[in-house]
């Protein structure tokens, strides 16, 4: 059963707020469940929230030497994870544009999100912002590999690399989800999302001293409003990864239907999914100390290496 | 043929490679050291599962055997070795880590290439999973060769021993009993000797690197 | 085929007009080409519209064999994507043309080169074809050496370029001659009718030996080492012309020689098309990366992406031969489509790049910087077809690349072993190269057009010539055009992809704009996706405006503290890449030197410091070096017996003329 437009647009309209909040509040969350491995109270929750509204309001400041690309990049982030998310099977496996939720149009969006963040950092012509760049893109190009043939193995056993397919054959394979090629694809994913996001061991979101940073360096000429679009695009970033994992490896819960109630359970379910994501992924940080940037291409060659063995465990077991 | 069979079947010996590449990536021999004790649990889960399919009580106790020596005796034979040595908290490889990551790609694609007649003699469930058996065994001879420590070796030989277990407990369902028994004493015995070797190499030469032996021949 | 005949013989005007005073030729003689150019797109446009195929045959160009020709629409295809980028080439030309360029001999032989370039895909018989090659091969190597006769890099570049693609066109030519051997004609015709009959050795050795010659034209590796010699130091529109159009004949030959004349042959051909791209595509990136000479950034992205089309066209070629039509049809329009989308960004990207020489002086991008502030409109440009190519969604390089995909993808169901590597090694080279490419984008549009300029010729620099706008401006349509409506394109790819495959399977992907897959599921609608990024960046762009109450202050940026930030402090071409060469550190091979001297008085201060980071080509160094040394030696050896007396080499004439008689006795 095809459900109709309206519903599907009002899908995408919540999937869109939904991953808005959600984003920022997953990684609130994750400071939270550090801060109380810790031993430490934390922020609360909502703190990121609260952080972007303090940014919207302040003044707009430009570095001497930028260019347009500075104001228009965090645009550009926003727009390509916002059409990701909106085209993604998040709460629903009917959004709008559902069937050219294809996963590499997914994996291009956010790689043009990337892309236009290290211009932005290139842009103001400093010492930190090549540096960050540099090494975002060094990353980047290292992750992606490990990325493509993971979703090239989904999409091999589910003969399709539309997500919404991908994941309604899912349904109704369930033995698929403790098969050897999706738990392979399962840990690459999962190491190439913690690049992804820039989580530790890769990256420490919480760092301050500049030359240890890689996100935080390629954002540093970023103030006020500007700075808020593009933490707004990290966060909403990371929740679409959190929710894609979640949604790839255990479907269940999510809306195939067009009922109202199917939705808000979609809803429910997928924040509870993406906690226990969020969840699993800050164990794994407080567990590990930063990387050295050149020991990243050995965690990141074994996600690429795990991969490859999805795709022919997942030919061999055919 | 059931759907659970299958799936703990593949399951199994997946664990049994993944374990196998996870030795190459690791640096700590510590927890390469680990990697292989899941390893010898994964090969015998292989065992179990087979032996429960076919109601085989010779393979049944085999694979209980595996779980004891391989999953838990040798491993901890070589925790004790490399914890003899402070030197050797850190594997150090001749190729390094990502490079020999790719390699065991390239080894997995190519052990799936040369299996392929094999299996399409037989075609089962078990035996179409014999690639995984063969790449075990490839990665095993990789680490052999381009690792430097002689835990390191060591932990390449036992992989090389797995991974033939493997493909004999899929290609023909289990070997002799005795047979088993026979090869994991010899693992057992190899570890032991290792253990003075290395112990004696520590106390005279201050090394264990094994290129280093060469200065030995005179 | 006569209004294809009418361009052909407008470019040969073209080339006469170079006859004409220097002040009138470059743009009569630009103008004539582009005319050519247009004509033969639009004959081109009619053969891949219509799907006839038409001949032309005359005895008087050619003595005795005479010259044949034939278009179908396999070859219009690729006319198609030529003259597009010929006409630009030739617009571009007008503001570009100073100096030696402006010769009457450089405008000839561009003229030539163009009209070789169209009539190559057409050449319907084995001496036509060698004639056109060897006129193009030969027009090429000397427009290297226009712009910079007297320059050592171009000459060694002109001697490499020359050396190899003889080399490459000796092989085709015996590849071709093998097939004739057995009776038949030489023309194309009589080749397919019986090549059917000829032994499977023979057609292997045939396809083999004429691929060896082709995958060089098509910079595969380790054939390529002319490629990154040659496009750099060609005048820009001919480095534009080679790029995207010469190194495209190489893959048009393999299709035409092994899936139409010898219909498809077996698997392991395309096992070795195959394996060839994906090395190509792998060393192509890799090295794009760690290039700071745009130019030859740009030269070794094409050995990327020719090798992504390769991988495509062996995937098609084993999926034909394993009985899966539909899906080698679906990769054959991947690789054809990643052609044509090729040629319009890289061409367009060649053209960026040699208005960043004229404007600055310098092709270094460690010497350039902010040159967004001075040449905007180039900038633009050269940033959209950077998109494209780093496979942006709703630009060309993103459909190509994903249509590729789903070719790979779904020729995992066979289960034949060969085909499987294959799709296997394809997507890894997919993979591989997909970050990599970003990498070297980011590089040399980050580091070429924004942050502040490194040298006083990008500080000083001024921007083009309308004339090389619009030609870039053109360049660009192809990216948006396949880009956000690719299904326009795909009855016209669809039917060049029928030819080069020899079959009659209806297209494997439909509808309308978009591209939706008809045996499996799978569909992108890039014009819906393009619409809903412009939508949330509108409303982005509204919220932001008004939340801003005032526009933006200028502020120095932060450099922790200390408040003067020199272009020194910025990150390089050279720094930008350096993670990622040490991490690839052992396919690079890089050289490296620090040079420290110390001041005369102390050990512990240093008076200069010199630091020397050298990427060259690996493969050059210790693959084809010994074998130039050896033969070298050879030389050396044989020099022996010349030591310059008359009487010696009379008699070794006379020596050979008696042992002639010997042996004949």
């Amino acid at each position: 059963m095809v459900p109709s437009v309206a519903y599907s647009t009002v899908a995408t309209l919540v999937q869109i707020v939904l991953v808005v909040l959600l984003g920022p509040m997953l990684i609130g969350f994750m400071a939270k469940v550090k801060a109380r491995a810790e031993g430490r109270v934390g922020a609360p929750i909502n703190q990121p929230l609260r952080d972007l509204r303090k940014l919207l309001s302040k003044e707009r400041l430009h570095a001497r030497h930028a260019s347009v690309v500075l104001p228009f990049a965090p645009m550009v982030i926003l727009a390509a994870t916002s059409v990701a998310v909106a085209i993604s099977p998040l709460v629903t496996t009917h959004p709008l544009l559902g069937s050219s939720a294809d996963i590499l149009v997914i994996v291009y969006l956010l790689l043009t999100g990337s892309v236009a963040a290290a211009l932005a950092g290139l842009d103001a012509g400093t010492a930190f912002g090549g540096m960050g760049a540099s090494r975002a893109m060094t990353i980047g190009a290292l992750a992606e590999p490990a990325l493509l043939v993971a979703v090239v193995a989904l999409s091999i056993q589910s003969g399709t690399s539309n997500l919404p397919s991908m994941i309604s054959t899912t349904l109704t394979h369930p033995n698929w989800v403790s098969g050897p090629s999706r738990l392979l694809a399962l840990v690459a994913l999962v190491i190439v999302v913690i690049a992804e996001t820039g989580r530790l061991p890769v990256d420490n979101p919480s760092t301050h001293l500049e030359l240890t940073m890689i996100h935080e360096a390629m954002i540093l000429e970023y103030a006020g409003p500007e700075l808020a679009l593009v933490t707004l695009g990290a966060s909403m970033r990371l929740g679409l990864l959190f929710s894609l994992i979640a949604n790839l490896f255990f479907p269940w819960g999510i809306a195939t239907s067009g009922s109202i109630l199917g939705l808000l359970l979609g809803i429910t379910v997928l924040v509870a999914k993406t906690a226990l994501v969020a969840f699993g992924v800050s164990l794994i940080e407080v567990r590990s100390a930063k990387l050295r940037l050149f020991r990243l291409p050995e965690l990141l060659a074994g996600g690429f290496v795990l991969s490859v063995l999805a795709v022919i465990t997942g030919l061999v077991t055919r | 043929m059931s759907t659970t069979y299958v799936g703990a079947l593949e399951l199994a010996s997946g664990a049994v490679l993944v374990s196998a590449i996870m030795t190459l990536w690791r640096r700590q021999v510590r927890s390469i050291v680990t990697m292989l004790s899941l390893q010898g649990i994964a090969l015998a889960g292989v065992a179990v599962v087979l032996a429960t399919h076919e109601h085989d009580k010779a393979l049944l106790a085999t694979g209980l055997l595996v779980l004891v020596v391989k999953g838990f005796v040798v491993p901890g034979l070589l925790r004790r070795v490399s914890q003899l040595d402070p030197n050797s908290r850190e594997s150090a490889p001749l190729v390094n880590v990502p490079a020999s990551l790719v390699f065991a790609a390239v080894l997995i694609v190519l052990s799936y290439v040369v299996s392929s007649r094999v299996t399409s003699f037989a075609p089962t469930v078990a035996t179409h999973l014999t690639p995984i058996g063969i790449a075990t065994v490839l990665v095993g001879y990789f680490m052999l060769v381009t690792r430097r420590r002689a835990v390191s070796k060591i932990v390449g030989l036992i992989l090389v021993d797995n991974g033939i277990a493997l493909v004999t407990f899929l290609l023909t369902s289990g070997v002799p009993l005795i047979v088993e028994l026979g090869s994991s004493l010899d693992v057992l015995l190899v570890v032991v000797v290792l253990q003075f070797l290395v112990v004696n190499m520590g106390r005279h030469l201050r090394t264990n690197e094994l290129a280093e032996m060469k200065a030995l021949h005179d | 085929m006569a209004l294809l005949l009418l361009g052909l013989g407008c470019c040969v005007l073209a080339a006469a007009a170079s006859a004409l005073p220097r002040s009138r030729r470059v743009p009569v003689s630009a103008g004539l080409g582009a005319i050519g150019c247009a004509i033969a797109f639009a004959a081109a446009m009619r053969v891949l519209v219509t799907g006839g195929v038409e001949s032309f045959h005359t005895t008087r160009l050619l003595p005795m064999i005479g010259l044949s020709l034939s278009i179908d629409p396999l070859g219009a295809l690729f006319i198609v994507a030529t003259s597009f980028v010929g006409f630009a080439a030739c617009i571009y030309c007008i503001g570009y043309a100073r100096g030696e360029l402006q010769s009457r001999t450089a405008m000839a032989l561009l003229m030539v080169f163009i009209l070789t370039l169209l009539a190559v895909p057409v050449a319907s018989s084995i001496v036509s074809l060698m004639f056109c090659w060897e006129l193009m091969a030969l027009s090429s190597m000397l427009l290297i050496l226009t712009d910079q006769r007297h320059s050592r890099e171009a000459r060694s570049a002109a001697l490499w370029y020359g050396v190899m693609t003889q080399l490459g066109a000796a092989s085709i030519l015996f590849g071709l001659l093998l097939l004739t051997v057995h009776g038949g004609g030489q023309t194309f015709a009589d080749i397919r009718l019986h090549s059917t009959a000829l032994s499977s050795t023979v057609r292997s050795f045939a396809f083999f030996l004429a691929l060896l010659g082709f995958a060089s034209k098509a910079g595969a590796v380790p054939l390529h080492v002319w490629l990154p010699k040659a496009h750099p130091e060609a005048p820009s529109p001919v480095s534009a012309l080679m790029s995207s159009s010469m190194v495209a004949m190489g893959v048009y030959g393999i299709i035409r020689v092994g899936g139409d004349l010898l219909h498809g042959g077996t698997v392991w051909w395309w096992v070795t098309v195959a394996a060839f791209g994906a090395v190509s595509a792998l060393y192509g990136a890799l090295h794009a990366t760690t290039s700071t000479d745009i130019k030859r950034l740009l030269a070794y992205s094409t050995i990327d992406i020719l090798g992504l089309v390769l991988v495509g066209v062996g995937a098609a070629g084993a999926l034909y031969d394993t009985g899966h039509p539909g899906v080698a049809q679906l990769a054959m329009m991947a690789a054809l489509l990643l052609v044509v989308a090729h040629a319009g960004f890289k061409g367009a990207l060649f053209l960026g790049a040699g208005s960043i020489e004229r404007s600055t002086g310098t092709r270094d991008l460690d010497q350039l910087g902010g040159l967004i502030h001075r040449m905007p409109f180039t900038a633009a440009l050269f940033a959209l077809s950077a998109c494209s190519i780093m496979a942006v969604p709703t630009l060309s390089g993103f459909s190509s690349e994903w249509l590729l995909l789903q070719g790979l993808l779904h020729g995992f169901t066979d289960r034949s072993t060969p085909t499987l590597i294959i799709m296997l090694v394809g997507v890894v080279a997919l993979a591989l190269t997909g970050g990599l490419t970003a990498v070297a984008f980011v590089k040399a549009f980050g580091i070429g057009f924004l942050g502040q300029a490194r040298s006083p010729g990008a500080a000083n620099a001024v921007d083009v010539a309308p004339s090389m706008k619009i030609a870039m401006a053109l360049l660009v349509i192809p990216s948006i055009v396949i880009g956000v409506v690719p299904g326009l394109l795909l009855p016209l790819i669809n039917r060049a992809a029928t030819t080069g495959l020899a079959t009659a399977t209806p297209s494997p992907v439909e509808r309308g704009t978009s591209l939706v897959l008809t045996q499996f599921r799978g569909t992108i609608e890039p014009a819906v996706l393009l619409a809903g990024l412009v939508l949330v960046l509108l409303i982005v762009w509204a919220v932001n405006r008004r939340l801003a109450q005032r526009s933006a202050r200028r502020v120095d940026a932060w450099g922790c503290g200390r408040d003067v930030q020199t272009p020194r402090m910025q990150y390089t071409a050279t720094s930008f890449a350096e993670p990622l060469q040490r991490v690839f550190a052992d396919v690079l091979r890089p050289q490296s030197d620090v040079e420290v001297t110390h001041v005369a008085e102390s050990q512990y201060y240093e008076q200069s410091l010199v630091y020397q980071n050298r990427v060259s080509d690996a493969l050059e160094q210790h693959g084809y070096r010994p074998v130039i040394d050896a033969a070298l030696r050879v030389g050396k050896s044989a020099r022996r017996i010349q030591n310059g007396s008359i009487h010696r080499y009379l008699a070794f004439g006379f020596v050979a003329l008696l042992l002639i008689l010997v042996v004949l006795a």
